[in-house]
């Protein structure tokens, strides 16, 4: 059997139909095809990026969202050439930590970024980004949050059972880049000399904007032209859209686009009922014209509990591919509800995309909440606390002893008698 | 959120208020008809010319005579005075006001100072919110804070601190909402039966925000007075029997049955339940298998054999 293709090089293999995983892969999973011999034209829709893999269901190009739980909820990850937009909490305090967990992961696996925000400068909001976990240390940090969806692996310590002994061992390496997901430390910052060997271009809207134009109602305002532009420059120049054949790796362009919306950009939709409606909606419309022609993948927050016109979020929701709405806890008063203590918000999918696919690829699970530990930001279903089923009522068992007494002596014991019969 | 009752002692108050009113950054002094705010802004504004601080004032409701009456000599010849009540339009062209209107004075006042803290007071925020675009004034004063940090050094989280006296019942949600979103530090005022009351909301950077109340009095010399508590005589009583919040309320799936679902479900008969209802009807000789009789028409495509009626012989 041939060797599966890793992430890095462009052999003329088939892809995996399992993550594409590093050299010393433990499946053999292979998609069983015509074998092109050397030269990958007829696979190069299925390109070979780093941090990128395919998606299980349609073949869809797939990159990280930085958060795994995240990414199982979009169903394997966010598309290449889509918007993922994400409604801010009331403080911004945890969309902004899922934004950062969006750039730290182009980092980690190599990704050109792009950061645009006209609240902070885009090289402070880079010193910010949280440290990747690694792998060992993984280990160590789910057995001391006691992390219910991972199960607690073995300690070095304890003796390895029988057989295993005889396995190759896996590598632990600083940080693998091979991988699709990573963790990251919430609480320790990105290691300096990561920041600077990746490749960034920062937009800050305050220092590009010149002069102060007439706007026409209708048409975008200021900030989101200039936005847009410098977008389409980088898009041009780096190559993403294949205007120029890139000699080099393929990669991907993560955009990341903070507070959009906001009275900072110019844009008026939070301060009116009766602003400049059509803006922020024409920008999302061309911004997802060029990222479909791109290799790129685009991260928003916007603030919409700010937003005065409602039919306004539905037409942005309608635009943007993904949407996902955080709502917090805190200052509400679901802060005392006894059913939300071990949570900090409520976390909403309202949208996932439907690409080149007729179903849609979403969980089944509507209730999820989510938790920042001190060191890792966890998505999980909400289910009641268990001494809550005390006081919970339940609403009072049929009196099933009376028919009892009818039923035949073949009938067990067990129906006689005048208990409630419990199931 | 953490409230605080303020029921301490003597320097444990003052200590307190030594770090909540630590403001930096934006401040919205929110006030309202029955809780005015200029008092608080004035004493605000004499806590930092005491300081050191240099304090520029940019005066639009008041006149200067008035909103200098009360802070004495020596601070009154400390304060940076831009007036923009006798002559808001500049009409009467004297020269010496600043060109750009309120937004240019925001500007040049952010020119003009040394590096080192500084206090702006806006008399009033709501009356530039009323008079200028919304966004161009969020703008402006995120600009304000961005320009110092570049002439000075140090983080400007430190060293600028905007006090912006905004009238709560004047604007609507969107642009409250939208300065809220801004600001660091939001004191709302109110009160009971004639004591004052500030909730002021921290909102440091990637942490919880903060909720404290204090209740506090302005005396007639500017300075702050802060109370103990809201005064004994009227304090409210506690609510003995404060409402539990049903957990199961607004969840998707449901917990509770109503009535009448409730009355459904006990009166339900179970199929293979062989209640006394039932007996009785297949002891009593029914209406007969006419009301229950089955007509099927053979098809076309039906082969019943007679003796195989199920067709499952494999013959």
């Amino acid at each position: 059997m041939a060797a599966v293709a890793t992430c890095g090089t462009g052999a003329g293999s088939t892809g995996s139909m399992v993550a594409a995983g590093s050299k010393n892969n433990v499946t053999s999973f292979q998609r069983r095809g015509p074998r092109a011999s050397g030269s990958d034209s007829s696979y190069s829709r299925l390109v070979s990026i780093a941090g990128t893999r395919p998606s299980v269901r349609n073949g869809q190009l797939l990159v990280s969202t930085g958060l795994p739980a995240l990414d199982q909820l979009l169903g394997g990850g966010l598309a290449v050439g889509t918007v993922l937009l994400i409604e801010e909490d009331k403080y911004n305090i945890y969309s902004s930590l899922l934004f950062k967990y969006f750039l730290a992961e182009g980092i980690i696996n190599g990704h050109t970024l792009l950061v645009a925000s006209a609240k902070e400068d885009p090289a402070d909001i880079l010193q910010e980004l949280p440290a990747p976990l690694l792998d060992d240390n993984v280990k160590k940090d789910f057995d001391e949050d006691a992390c219910n969806h991972k199960t607690a692996e073995s300690n070095i310590k304890m003796k390895i059972a029988w057989r295993y002994q005889l396995l190759p061992k896996m590598e632990a390496g600083p940080v693998s880049s091979s991988r699709f997901g990573h963790y990251y430390d919430a609480s320790k910052k990105m290691p300096q000399e990561l920041i600077e060997a990746s490749k960034w271009h920062g937009f800050f809207f305050p220092e590009k904007s010149s002069s102060t134009l007439n706007i026409e109602p209708c048409s975008l305002t200021h900030g989101y032209i200039k936005l847009l532009q410098f977008i389409q420059n980088t898009i041009y120049e780096e190559g993403f859209d294949g205007s120029n054949p890139q000699k080099k790796q393929k990669n991907i362009l993560r955009i990341g686009i903070q507070n959009l919306g906001s009275p900072l950009w110019g844009d008026d939709i939070c301060c009116t009922e009766n602003g400049n409606s059509h803006s922020l909606t024409k920008f999302l419309y061309v911004l997802r014209g060029l990222l479909r022609t791109s290799l790129s993948a685009c991260m928003i927050t916007m603030p919409t509990h700010l937003i005065q016109n409602k039919a306004i979020i539905s037409r942005v929701t309608n635009l943007s591919d993904t949407v996902v709405g955080l709502e917090s806890f805190i200052g509400s008063e679901r802060e005392t509800n006894p059913l939300y203590k071990d949570y900090h918000g409520l976390i909403h999918i309202r949208q996932i995309p439907r690409l080149n696919n007729l179903i849609y690829d979403v969980s089944d699970v509507k209730d999820l909440a989510f938790k920042l530990k001190r060191k890792l930001f966890t998505i999980e279903r909400l289910h009641l606390p268990p001494d809550l089923s005390d006081t919970v009522s339940r609403s009072s068992k049929q009196d099933l002893a009376e028919p009892s007494k009818l039923l035949g002596p073949g009938c067990g014991v067990m129906a006689g008698g005048k208990k409630h019969l419990d199931f | 959120v953490t409230p605080s009752e303020g029921a301490r002692g003597g320097t444990g108050r003052q200590l307190e208020m030594e770090s909540v009113l630590a403001l930096r950054g934006l401040v919205l002094l929110r006030d309202s008809v029955e809780w005015e705010g200029r008092s608080l802004l004035k004493a605000l504004i004499k806590k930092a010319a005491l300081g050191g601080e240099q304090v520029h004032i940019l005066g639009c409701e008041v006149s200067e005579e008035e909103f200098r009456a009360g802070f004495d000599s020596s601070i009154n010849s400390r304060l940076v005075y831009y007036d923009f009540f006798r002559d808001p339009l500049n009409w009467a062209q004297t020269g010496e006001a600043l060109p750009g209107g309120p937004l240019g004075a925001l500007q040049a006042m952010c020119e003009r100072t040394d590096p080192g803290p500084v206090t702006v007071a806006l008399d009033s925020l709501s009356w530039l919110l009323l008079r200028l675009p919304c966004a161009a004034l969020c703008q402006a004063l995120c600009a304000m804070s961005r320009q110092h940090a570049c002439r000075g050094g140090g983080p400007a989280a430190e060293q600028l601190c905007v006090l912006g006296l905004l009238h709560r019942e004047l604007h609507g949600p969107g642009p409250m909402g939208a300065l809220s979103s801004l600001a660091q530090t939001e004191v709302t005022l109110s009160g009971t039966a004639g004591q004052a009351s500030a909730h002021i909301l921290c909102r440091r950077p990637r942490q919880r925000p903060t909720l404290e109340t204090l209740w506090f009095s302005v005396l007639p010399d500017l300075s702050l007075d802060l109370q103990g508590g809201p005064p004994l005589e009227s304090q409210p009583h506690p609510d003995p029997h404060t409402p539990q919040v049903d957990p199961a309320s607004h969840l998707t799936f449901n917990l509770h049955l109503s009535k009448r679902e409730r009355e459904a479900k006990d009166s339900l008969t179970l199929p293979f339940q062989f209640s006394s209802e039932k007996q009785q009807a297949l002891l009593r000789p029914g209406p007969g298998p006419a009301t229950s009789r089955i007509f099927y028409e053979p098809d076309v495509f039906d082969d019943l054999d007679p003796e195989d009626p199920d067709g499952d012989l494999d013959v």
